[in-house]
């Protein structure tokens, strides 16, 4: 196997992208070390503009003619193109806001920006693998840097303890997802690609093996979406996160998942597709109950967009569920969305909580007659986040429920309306709450609340992000004509859907080197082997 | 029965018993320190199973990385921590293990009869290779290239986080902001009121 | 038949670890616990690789892979416990409650 035709078969160029991405994450991680703090006030630029290129080069590889590369463990189809420019977005909104905050409590901005950076890397080639190592090469690429961006803020409890629950849950989940991989890999005889897996189970597909991997890969990857019965860790962690990154596993974590699950279900388990979307309705309706009730009585602002990302989670199943295109359309259309509205009121909850110091609810009382920007923005965000009309969330919400209603699936369409009806109450809570008038009802907070100024190190990003998120979160709805068409384009083209029930073929294995000596030097040089041979024949 | 596979099934049945029984202990046993050394028994014999099952890589890299690597690591996060501690017992303990117990063995009844259950294919006539390290070689840098890069990336990025959250920091260095207003108030949740160092091993109270 | 003889023995470990995972108070027990179910998992792969893939052995790469995460998870691990300990001056789980659980 010489050179080049390696080179060639392996099509290196799908995954342009996640290489930029890559020679940032080196370029802030040295610049930091020889430079030291001083590179902080360059290092967050770079990055977003190798995130940027990143997000060009995902453009220039659309339709791109030849996607499976690197022989089968990636696809660079045009979803996953799209998953990946929803995650590289969210991560140059997570820095727009980061870069204040940090500065603020003290720690290494570098380091920070190198672990974001990894994350991203992780959950991008996530959004594209096809095959089961590379699956959990780059899930745990993704888990691990979630675990050290939540204990980040390592002088404060709370940051300790979320990080320790997120990683004992999360480590467990990931061994939950491998037994099931590795159930997979032995019903299909020995395959590892999911596309072989799919040929390997296609006669097997009612027996308890198949079921109890399907199962067990389900846990793993609900986990990351943080649906109903695997979302524990979820309030704890976005709690107890420094904000950023909540704001991050809240859109881009769960967007991989999204994709992950999109794939693993459509290509290696179309034999079953009965049994996880009877699942996934499951876990829907429990996410958006649960979600969207238990929200209305919290009293933190992140505990409670905590639950309400569940929520959210549990209306993005109903697209995934139904598995029509359009329903993946929509999925895809509120995933893109709520990286605006929810990354916007984010920044809101980080600018408040760095003028004052506090995240209650409460506390948000007369917000208005101090600071009108904060609360026009956080105002905005949540009523789109909650669907009432002009906002993109609205938009958002009616594909996904239009889609749902022409695929006949009328119970989970009237569920998410009624959730949704519930979400609105605590969203507007909050801005009623923002909005009194009465001076005396102002909140002790709000009476001290500190002038305004952008000046400090750090803010001007801050502000930039306040005012893409919600310029995009007014304008995206009415304005949606051409998100809706890439969309729907990245869903079209794929082959992905139409072959969710005929099964593609194995991605060729060009291993034939070992065919031909092997078959020769085996039977005298392996005792051991002819023994368990001997087993097996017996 | 021949002498080969008598030697098999007899070391199968030790390694098995050993690994079984190391590992209960590593969960039933007060004694954090014997827990952790019975660890590396349960992988030690576990790599004497990869060698029943002619792992031979693997069962190196079981040994050098599990037990080399991951046991004293383990063994020194356990010095590391190591205070005389007491746990305080908590009412109805006893309920809660009783339940996991009965999760552990419906978990096993339910995987076992699964395992028993399922056809396993087996392809006839097809001795396992010897020459294992060739193979996984061409692996990794053919079909299993791409995982390979990325778990560079992903060791760099937790040897990163890693020394960032392990490492101690006497003093809080007082240019934490490389801008203006280093006298913020702070009053951010994640601003501890003093380095945790200084304040010696009393636990901010919160 | 041997091949089932391995996936018992990986199912029992797989149980053990599940069960250590729930009882343990111990942080650093946890992690052992998970260890030993990662363990389950690369006999499982180690075993399907020998019986039904003994040309192309890809689960034995598939287990090196989870031998090298493991690694760096353990490591990231101990070092969250180290920063929790530093400022809790304990490994115990269920005092770990500020959080509401």
């Amino acid at each position: 196997m010489d050179f080049a035709n390696l080179a060639s078969q392996l099509n290196a160029g799908a995954i342009l992208p996640e290489g930029i991405v890559i020679i940032t994450l080196l370029v802030v991680l040295i610049a930091d070390l020889i430079v030291g703090r001083a590179a902080d006030r360059w290092t967050p630029y770079v990055a977003i503009a190798g995130l940027l290129a990143a997000v060009g080069a995902l453009y220039l590889g659309w339709n791109r003619l030849e996607t499976v590369s690197f022989l089968g463990s990636f696809n660079s189809d045009n979803l996953s193109l799209v998953f990946r420019g929803i995650i590289a977005l969210a991560t140059v909104v997570t820095i727009l806001m980061s870069i204040r905050y940090v500065e603020q409590t003290g720690s290494d901005l570098g380091e920070y920006l190198t672990i974001l950076l990894s994350a991203t890397l992780g959950a991008m080639f996530l959004s594209g693998s096809e095959e089961l190592v590379m699956i959990f090469i780059s899930l745990e690429t993704l888990s691990i840097a979630s675990y050290l961006m939540t204990g980040y803020m390592k002088r404060d409890l709370r940051s300790n303890e979320a990080a320790l629950k997120y990683l004992l849950i999360g480590a467990a989940s990931s061994a939950i997802f491998l037994y099931g991989s590795s159930l997979l890999y032995g019903l299909s005889g020995g395959s590892t690609s999911l596309a072989g897996i799919a040929a390997g189970i296609a006669n097997s597909s009612q027996s308890l093996g198949v079921l109890i991997s399907l199962v067990f890969v389900i846990a793993g990857i609900s986990f990351k979406i943080s649906a109903v019965p695997f979302h524990q860790w979820t309030p704890d962690v976005y709690e107890g996160a420094p904000t950023p990154v909540v704001a991050f596993l809240s859109v881009a974590s769960k967007a991989a998942g999204f994709a992950l699950a999109v794939r693993f279900m459509t290509i290696a388990f179309p034999s079953v597709s009965d049994q996880w979307q009877f699942i996934f309705t499951a876990l829907a309706i429990l996410s958006m109950i649960l979600g969207n009730v238990v929200a209305i009585a919290q009293t933190s602002m992140k505990r409670m967009l905590a639950y309400s990302s569940i929520g959210q989670a549990g209306f993005v199943m109903i697209g995934f569920v139904i598995g029509t295109e359009s329903g993946y359309a929509s999925m895809l259309f509120y995933l893109l969305i709520y990286l605006f509205m929810n990354l916007g009121a984010f920044t809101c909850i980080i600018l408040f909580s760095l003028r004052t110091g506090t995240d209650q609810i409460s506390d948000y009382a007369g917000l208005y007659q101090k600071d009108p920007l904060l609360t026009l923005a956080l105002s905005i965000c949540l009523l789109s986040l909650g669907g009432i009309p002009p906002l993109a969330g609205f938009f958002g919400k009616l594909y996904l429920f239009w889609a749902g209603w022409q695929a006949g699936a009328y119970g989970l369409v009237i569920l998410g309306l009624l959730t949704s009806v519930v979400s609105i109450y605590y969203y507007i809570r909050v801005v009623k709450m923002m909005v009194v008038k009465e001076p005396q009802e102002m909140s002790e907070t709000i009476k001290n609340y500190p002038a305004l100024s952008w000046k400090p190190f750090g803010m001007r990003p801050l502000q930039v992000g306040l005012i893409l998120t919600l310029i995009t979160t007014s304008l995206a709805g009415i304005l949606s004509n051409p998100l809706f068409n890439l969309v729907n384009a990245s869903v079209a083209d794929v082959p992905l859907f139409e072959a969710a029930v005929p099964i593609r073929p194995a991605a060729p294995v060009s291993l034939q080197v070992p065919a031909t000596p092997l078959s020769a030097v085996v039977p005298q040089s392996a005792p051991q082997a002819q023994t368990l041979n001997v087993n097996l024949r017996s | 029965m021949n002498l080969a596979e008598g030697v098999q099934t007899i070391s199968f049945a030790l390694l098995a018993l050993m690994m079984i029984g190391a590992a209960l202990g590593v969960v039933l046993l007060d004694n954090i320190v014997y827990s952790a050394f019975l660890l590396g028994g349960v992988f030690i014999s576990i790599s004497g199973l990869y060698l029943l099952l002619n792992a031979d890589f693997v069962s190196a890299a079981q040994i050098l990385i599990y037990v080399g690597a991951v046991n004293v690591l383990i063994l020194f996060a356990i010095m590391l921590v190591n205070k005389r501690e007491d746990f305080s017992p908590v009412p109805r303990r006893w309920i809660r293990k009783g339940g996991a117990a009965l999760v552990s063995v419906g978990l096993f009844a339910l995987l076992g009869t699964m395992v028993v259950q399922t056809p396993w294919v087996i392809p006839a006539n097809l001795p396992a290779t010897t020459s294992t390290l060739i193979i996984l070689g061409e692996h990794f840098f053919s079909d299993y290239l791409l995982p390979f890069e990325l778990a560079s990336v992903l060791l760099l990025m937790a040897l990163v986080g890693a020394v960032v959250l392990a490492r101690r920091e006497y003093v809080l260095d007082d240019e934490a902001s490389v801008g203006e207003m280093p006298q913020l108030p702070l009053q951010l949740p994640e601003r501890p009121k003093e380095p945790v160092a200084l304040s010696g091993t009393s636990a901010p109270s919160r | 038949m041997q091949l089932n003889l391995f996936l018992l023995l990986a199912v029992a470990l797989f149980c053990i670890g599940i069960y250590g995972l729930i009882t343990s108070r111990n942080a650093v027990r946890v992690l052992m616990s998970i260890e030993l179910m990662l363990n389950a998992v690369n006999i499982n792969l180690l075993a399907f690789s020998n019986y039904l893939d003994g040309q192309s052995i890809r689960g034995q790469v598939f287990a090196v892979f989870i031998i090298t995460v493991a690694a760096a998870e353990a490591a990231v691990g101990l070092a969250i416990i180290l920063s929790i300990y530093r400022n809790r001056d304990t490994v115990d789980m269920e005092k770990f409650n500020v959080l509401k659980w």
